[in-house]
């Protein structure tokens, strides 16, 4: 019995570890989900006023005087402004979307700080999907209603952003997707969907055409292996697509061939045996692992990158990450953590620095700063208009162009698709020698991820390309 | 017919080596799931389903030793591969007390309860380990820190990662140690619980013993399966992550076909299914687009389903077993 004391007492320990390494992601999280107020008496809106003339006030600076008559109905009320995020908190991508969350909430904490918007302080209400679409739809329900929110700075997933579409349109609510799927800018798709940045689709004819005439030495023989779904094949129709325009030969086509809980010697041995010198990946980090680690192993060598998320630089902590260093490429829509000198980067960075110094870096934080960019700025113009009704929220998105102050190239959201939709994407070296798995926001650091190009690239293909639809549609 | 020239065309020496180290490693890795499935079962007629999320907490268990606390690098001075050896079978031991406390709190009182009933609560406990265990980790994968990362040597032409060595090592190390304790008197006393209970009772044979050992060493065959299922070239390259979870559920067939209640079966079965799986893999990636993608996961239920047709208690299993 004494042995079997001892026993207990070791794992009592570490159910006690365990507890506080719990309650510390909550204390961390905890900030995100607002109690439900009353709903906001809706003010009739007094057509033959003149909308407030102010301009929207700069990002740093306090909010300016409150315009003279602001109309609203849902999510807003005399001091609030209710603000909505469907996060996966707990399901497969929550280790990235826990970090974009976190980056929201610093943001909207200093856009509080400094005044809020017209005056009101925003409510950052943040709900857990699961990653599950029917969580999804029940938390859409909450957010939709009456004392629900005015705007949804994110919806996160594809198929969890489809199902809500319709939905959208119906109660009049905008939301910005944490997904690329080129559908997104279909007004056919749900016209009040906003979507960040350029798309799986174009982010793949951008790198394969930069990789194929930059870094791969000679004749490119592209390989494209991806997911089955939305994600993956948007992914792989846009490398394909880049292929036929510049007459790169696709020696293996894997699109939707892995299969996440397979093994997977089928893909790795069509891949080994195509002889491809660069591949295309659109899969989860730890499938990319897999993938790579596999053909490596049989002593297979190529130019790798894939759409986001495919890679994660915590993969550098990983007995992968010298392969990572001389093969692969980062493909992203936006900038990854401290790279580029640019003014969001140092403003995110400071700011990060100040409300979460013990964080550990991470390229996610700029998707989320970026995310409550767009929020603020579409919001900012809505209340400079005096309406933020949620019907006045989306005339201001569609007037509206996101200044991402270099973080992300400029989004725009009204008129012709062709004009505003974003096509740029960047390319990154990765440089596992920069990267520190144990480094915190306090000191900069970085993730690994260099900047090549020095900014933006857009591939002549993309720029030609006349959107009329998503690249990829499921039958 | 058309797969016979494609696998031909395939065919080369070194491509075969590849194969046959992968197969092997597999295999291994398979057989060490099958033998924890084996051994609770033997003990307690439960099939264990938390068994994927047992080998999940055995990798952050390791991760935790090895990686935070540095233990025994502290301490010890010596080579990394030592103390990272040490490590490991801190964390195998460490999931062993942890399936001692399940064992106790949540299968114990269920002693002469229908089967049926400690399945199910298995499959619960496979959900609630998953999940506290993701809280625990604040849901962040972490490194295991293994000596020799993705290294690989060559034979002729062929690169074999090493890993796929360490996991066949790890399986003979594990069934000959099984080996020898099944032939020890608690090992005695476990086979004839095993074989009638009431009677290894009236015999004077703790049973209640006998179940927290089974539950200590298949809980600790779950954590060394699911550290080497996380090593380079498989899944995740080195860490743990929540994917590792569903991993010894790929090992069910290769535990029906050995059949459930034998050791040897376990062996057995978890080569021949890992066998099949990396060779149709290999040598019949060709015909994908006619098989489906995916095919290489069907073809183990399909020998599992062959396998009972003709032996409908597994290869090596006894045919009093009742199955769950």
């Amino acid at each position: 019995m004494k042995h079997v004391s001892k026993l207990l007492a070791l794992l009592l320990a570490f159910t006690v570890v365990a507890a506080a390494c719990s309650s510390d992601e909550d204390s961390s999280s905890s900030s995100a989900p607002a109690e439900t107020e009353a709903p906001a008496e809706t003010e009739a809106p007094a057509e033959e006023e003149a909308p407030a003339e102010e301009e929207a006030p700069a990002e740093e600076e306090p909010a300016e005087e409150e315009p003279a008559e602001i109309i609203y109905d849902y999510g807003v009320d005399e001091d609030t402004i209710r603000v909505g995020a469907i996060a996966d908190l707990s399901g497969p991508f929550a280790p990235l979307v826990v970090q974009i969350i976190a980056a929201q909430t610093a943001y909207w904490d200093r856009v509080n700080a400094n005044g809020g918007i017209a005056g009101k302080q925003i409510d950052f209400w943040v709900e857990d999907n699961a990653y599950d679409v029917p969580t999804h739809l029940e938390r859409y329900e909450e957010m939709s209603a009456d004392d629900g929110v005015v705007f949804l700075s994110q919806s996160t997933g594809s198929p969890h952003t489809a199902a809500i579409a319709e939905a959208l349109v119906e109660d009049g609510l905008g939301a910005i997707p944490l997904s690329w799927y080129s559908g997104w800018p279909d007004p056919e798709f749900g016209e009040n969907v906003f979507e960040s940045y350029t798309n799986y689709c174009y982010e793949s004819i951008n790198a394969v055409d930069y990789l194929a005439n930059n870094v791969v030495e000679g004749d490119a023989k592209l390989a494209v292996l991806s997911y089955p779904g939305e994600y993956g094949q948007d992914g792989a129709a846009g490398a394909k697509i880049a292929a036929e325009a510049l007459g790169i030969e696709v020696v293996y086509d894997g699109e939707a061939a892995v299969i996440p809980g397979a093994d997977q010697t089928p893909v790795i041995t069509g891949l080994v045996e195509s002889g491809a010198n660069l591949v295309w990946v659109t899969t989860a980090p730890s499938l990319l692992a897999e993938l790579m680690g596999g053909a490596a192993a049989t002593g297979f060598e190529a130019v790798w990158s894939g759409n986001s998320p495919t890679y994660n630089y915590m993969l550098l902590a990983t007995a992968l990450a010298p392969i990572l260093d001389s093969s692969f490429y980062q493909s992203t829509y936006n900038l990854t953590w401290n790279a580029g000198d640019v003014p969001g980067m140092t403003d995110m960075v400071a700011t990060l620095q100040e409300a979460i110094p013990d964080d550990p870096v991470s390229d996610a934080y700029t998707i989320g700063w970026t995310e409550a960019m767009a929020a603020h700025q579409i919001l900012e113009a809505a209340a400079a208009s005096g309406d933020l009704t949620r019907a006045g929220v989306i005339a201001a998105a569609n007037a509206t162009t996101v200044d991402y102050m270099g973080l992300a190239p400029n989004q725009g959201y009204g008129g012709e698709i062709n004009d505003y939709i974003v096509r740029e994407s960047y390319i990154f070296d990765i440089q596992a020698d920069l990267f520190d798995a144990a480094a915190t926001i306090s000191g900069g650091g970085s993730t690994g991820s260099v900047l090549m190009n020095g900014g933006p690239y857009v591939s002549d293909v993309t720029a030609a390309h006349v959107y009329e639809g998503a690249c990829f549609v499921a039958e | 017919m058309t797969a016979i020239p494609v696998l031909l065309a395939a065919s080369s020496v070194d491509t075969f080596i590849q194969t046959l180290f992968k197969a092997l490693a597999l295999g291994s890795l398979y057989s060490i799931l099958a033998l924890g499935f084996v051994l609770i079962f033997k003990a307690t007629q439960t099939v264990n389903f938390s068994h994927g999320a047992l080998a999940l907490a055995g990798t952050w268990f390791l991760s935790m030793i090895f990686m935070d606390w540095d233990i025994p690098g502290r301490w010890l001075p010596g080579p990394n591969w030592l103390h990272w050896g040490i490590a490991l079978l801190l964390a195998m031991l460490v999931t062993a007390v942890f399936g001692l406390i399940i064992e106790r709190l949540t299968i114990r009182p269920m002693i002469g309860e229908p089967v049926f009933s400690m399945a199910v609560i298995t499959l619960g406990l496979e959900v609630m380990i998953r999940v506290i265990a993701d809280d625990a980790v604040m849901l962040t994968p972490r490194t295991l820190g293994i000596p020799w990362g993705s290294d690989t040597f060559k034979i002729g032409g062929a690169s074999v990662a090493w890993s796929y060595i360490a996991a066949v090592v790890m399986a003979a190390f594990v069934f000959f140690v099984i080996w020898r304790f099944l032939r020890t008197r608690t090992g005695v006393a476990m086979q004839a619980t095993a074989f009638d209970q009431e009677a290894a009772l009236a015999q004077g044979i703790n049973v209640g013993m006998v179940f927290a050992i089974a539950w200590a060493a298949g809980s600790a065959l779950a954590a060394a399966a699911g550290i080497f299922a996380s090593m380079s070239p498989w899944a995740a390259a080195g860490v743990a992550s929540r994917e590792g979870a569903f991993f010894a559920f790929r090992a069910l067939p290769a535990v029906i076909v050995g059949g459930l209640d034998s050791v040897p079966g376990a062996l057995a079965g978890g080569m021949l299914i890992g066998f099949v799986e990396i060779f149709a893999g290999q040598y019949l990636s060709g015909q994908a687009g006619i098989l489906g993608y995916g095919y290489q996961q069907v073809i183990p239920y399909v020998v599992m389903l062959i396998a009972l047709l003709i032996k409908p208690y597994g290869l090596f299993g006894t045919e009093e077993v009742r199955r769950v």
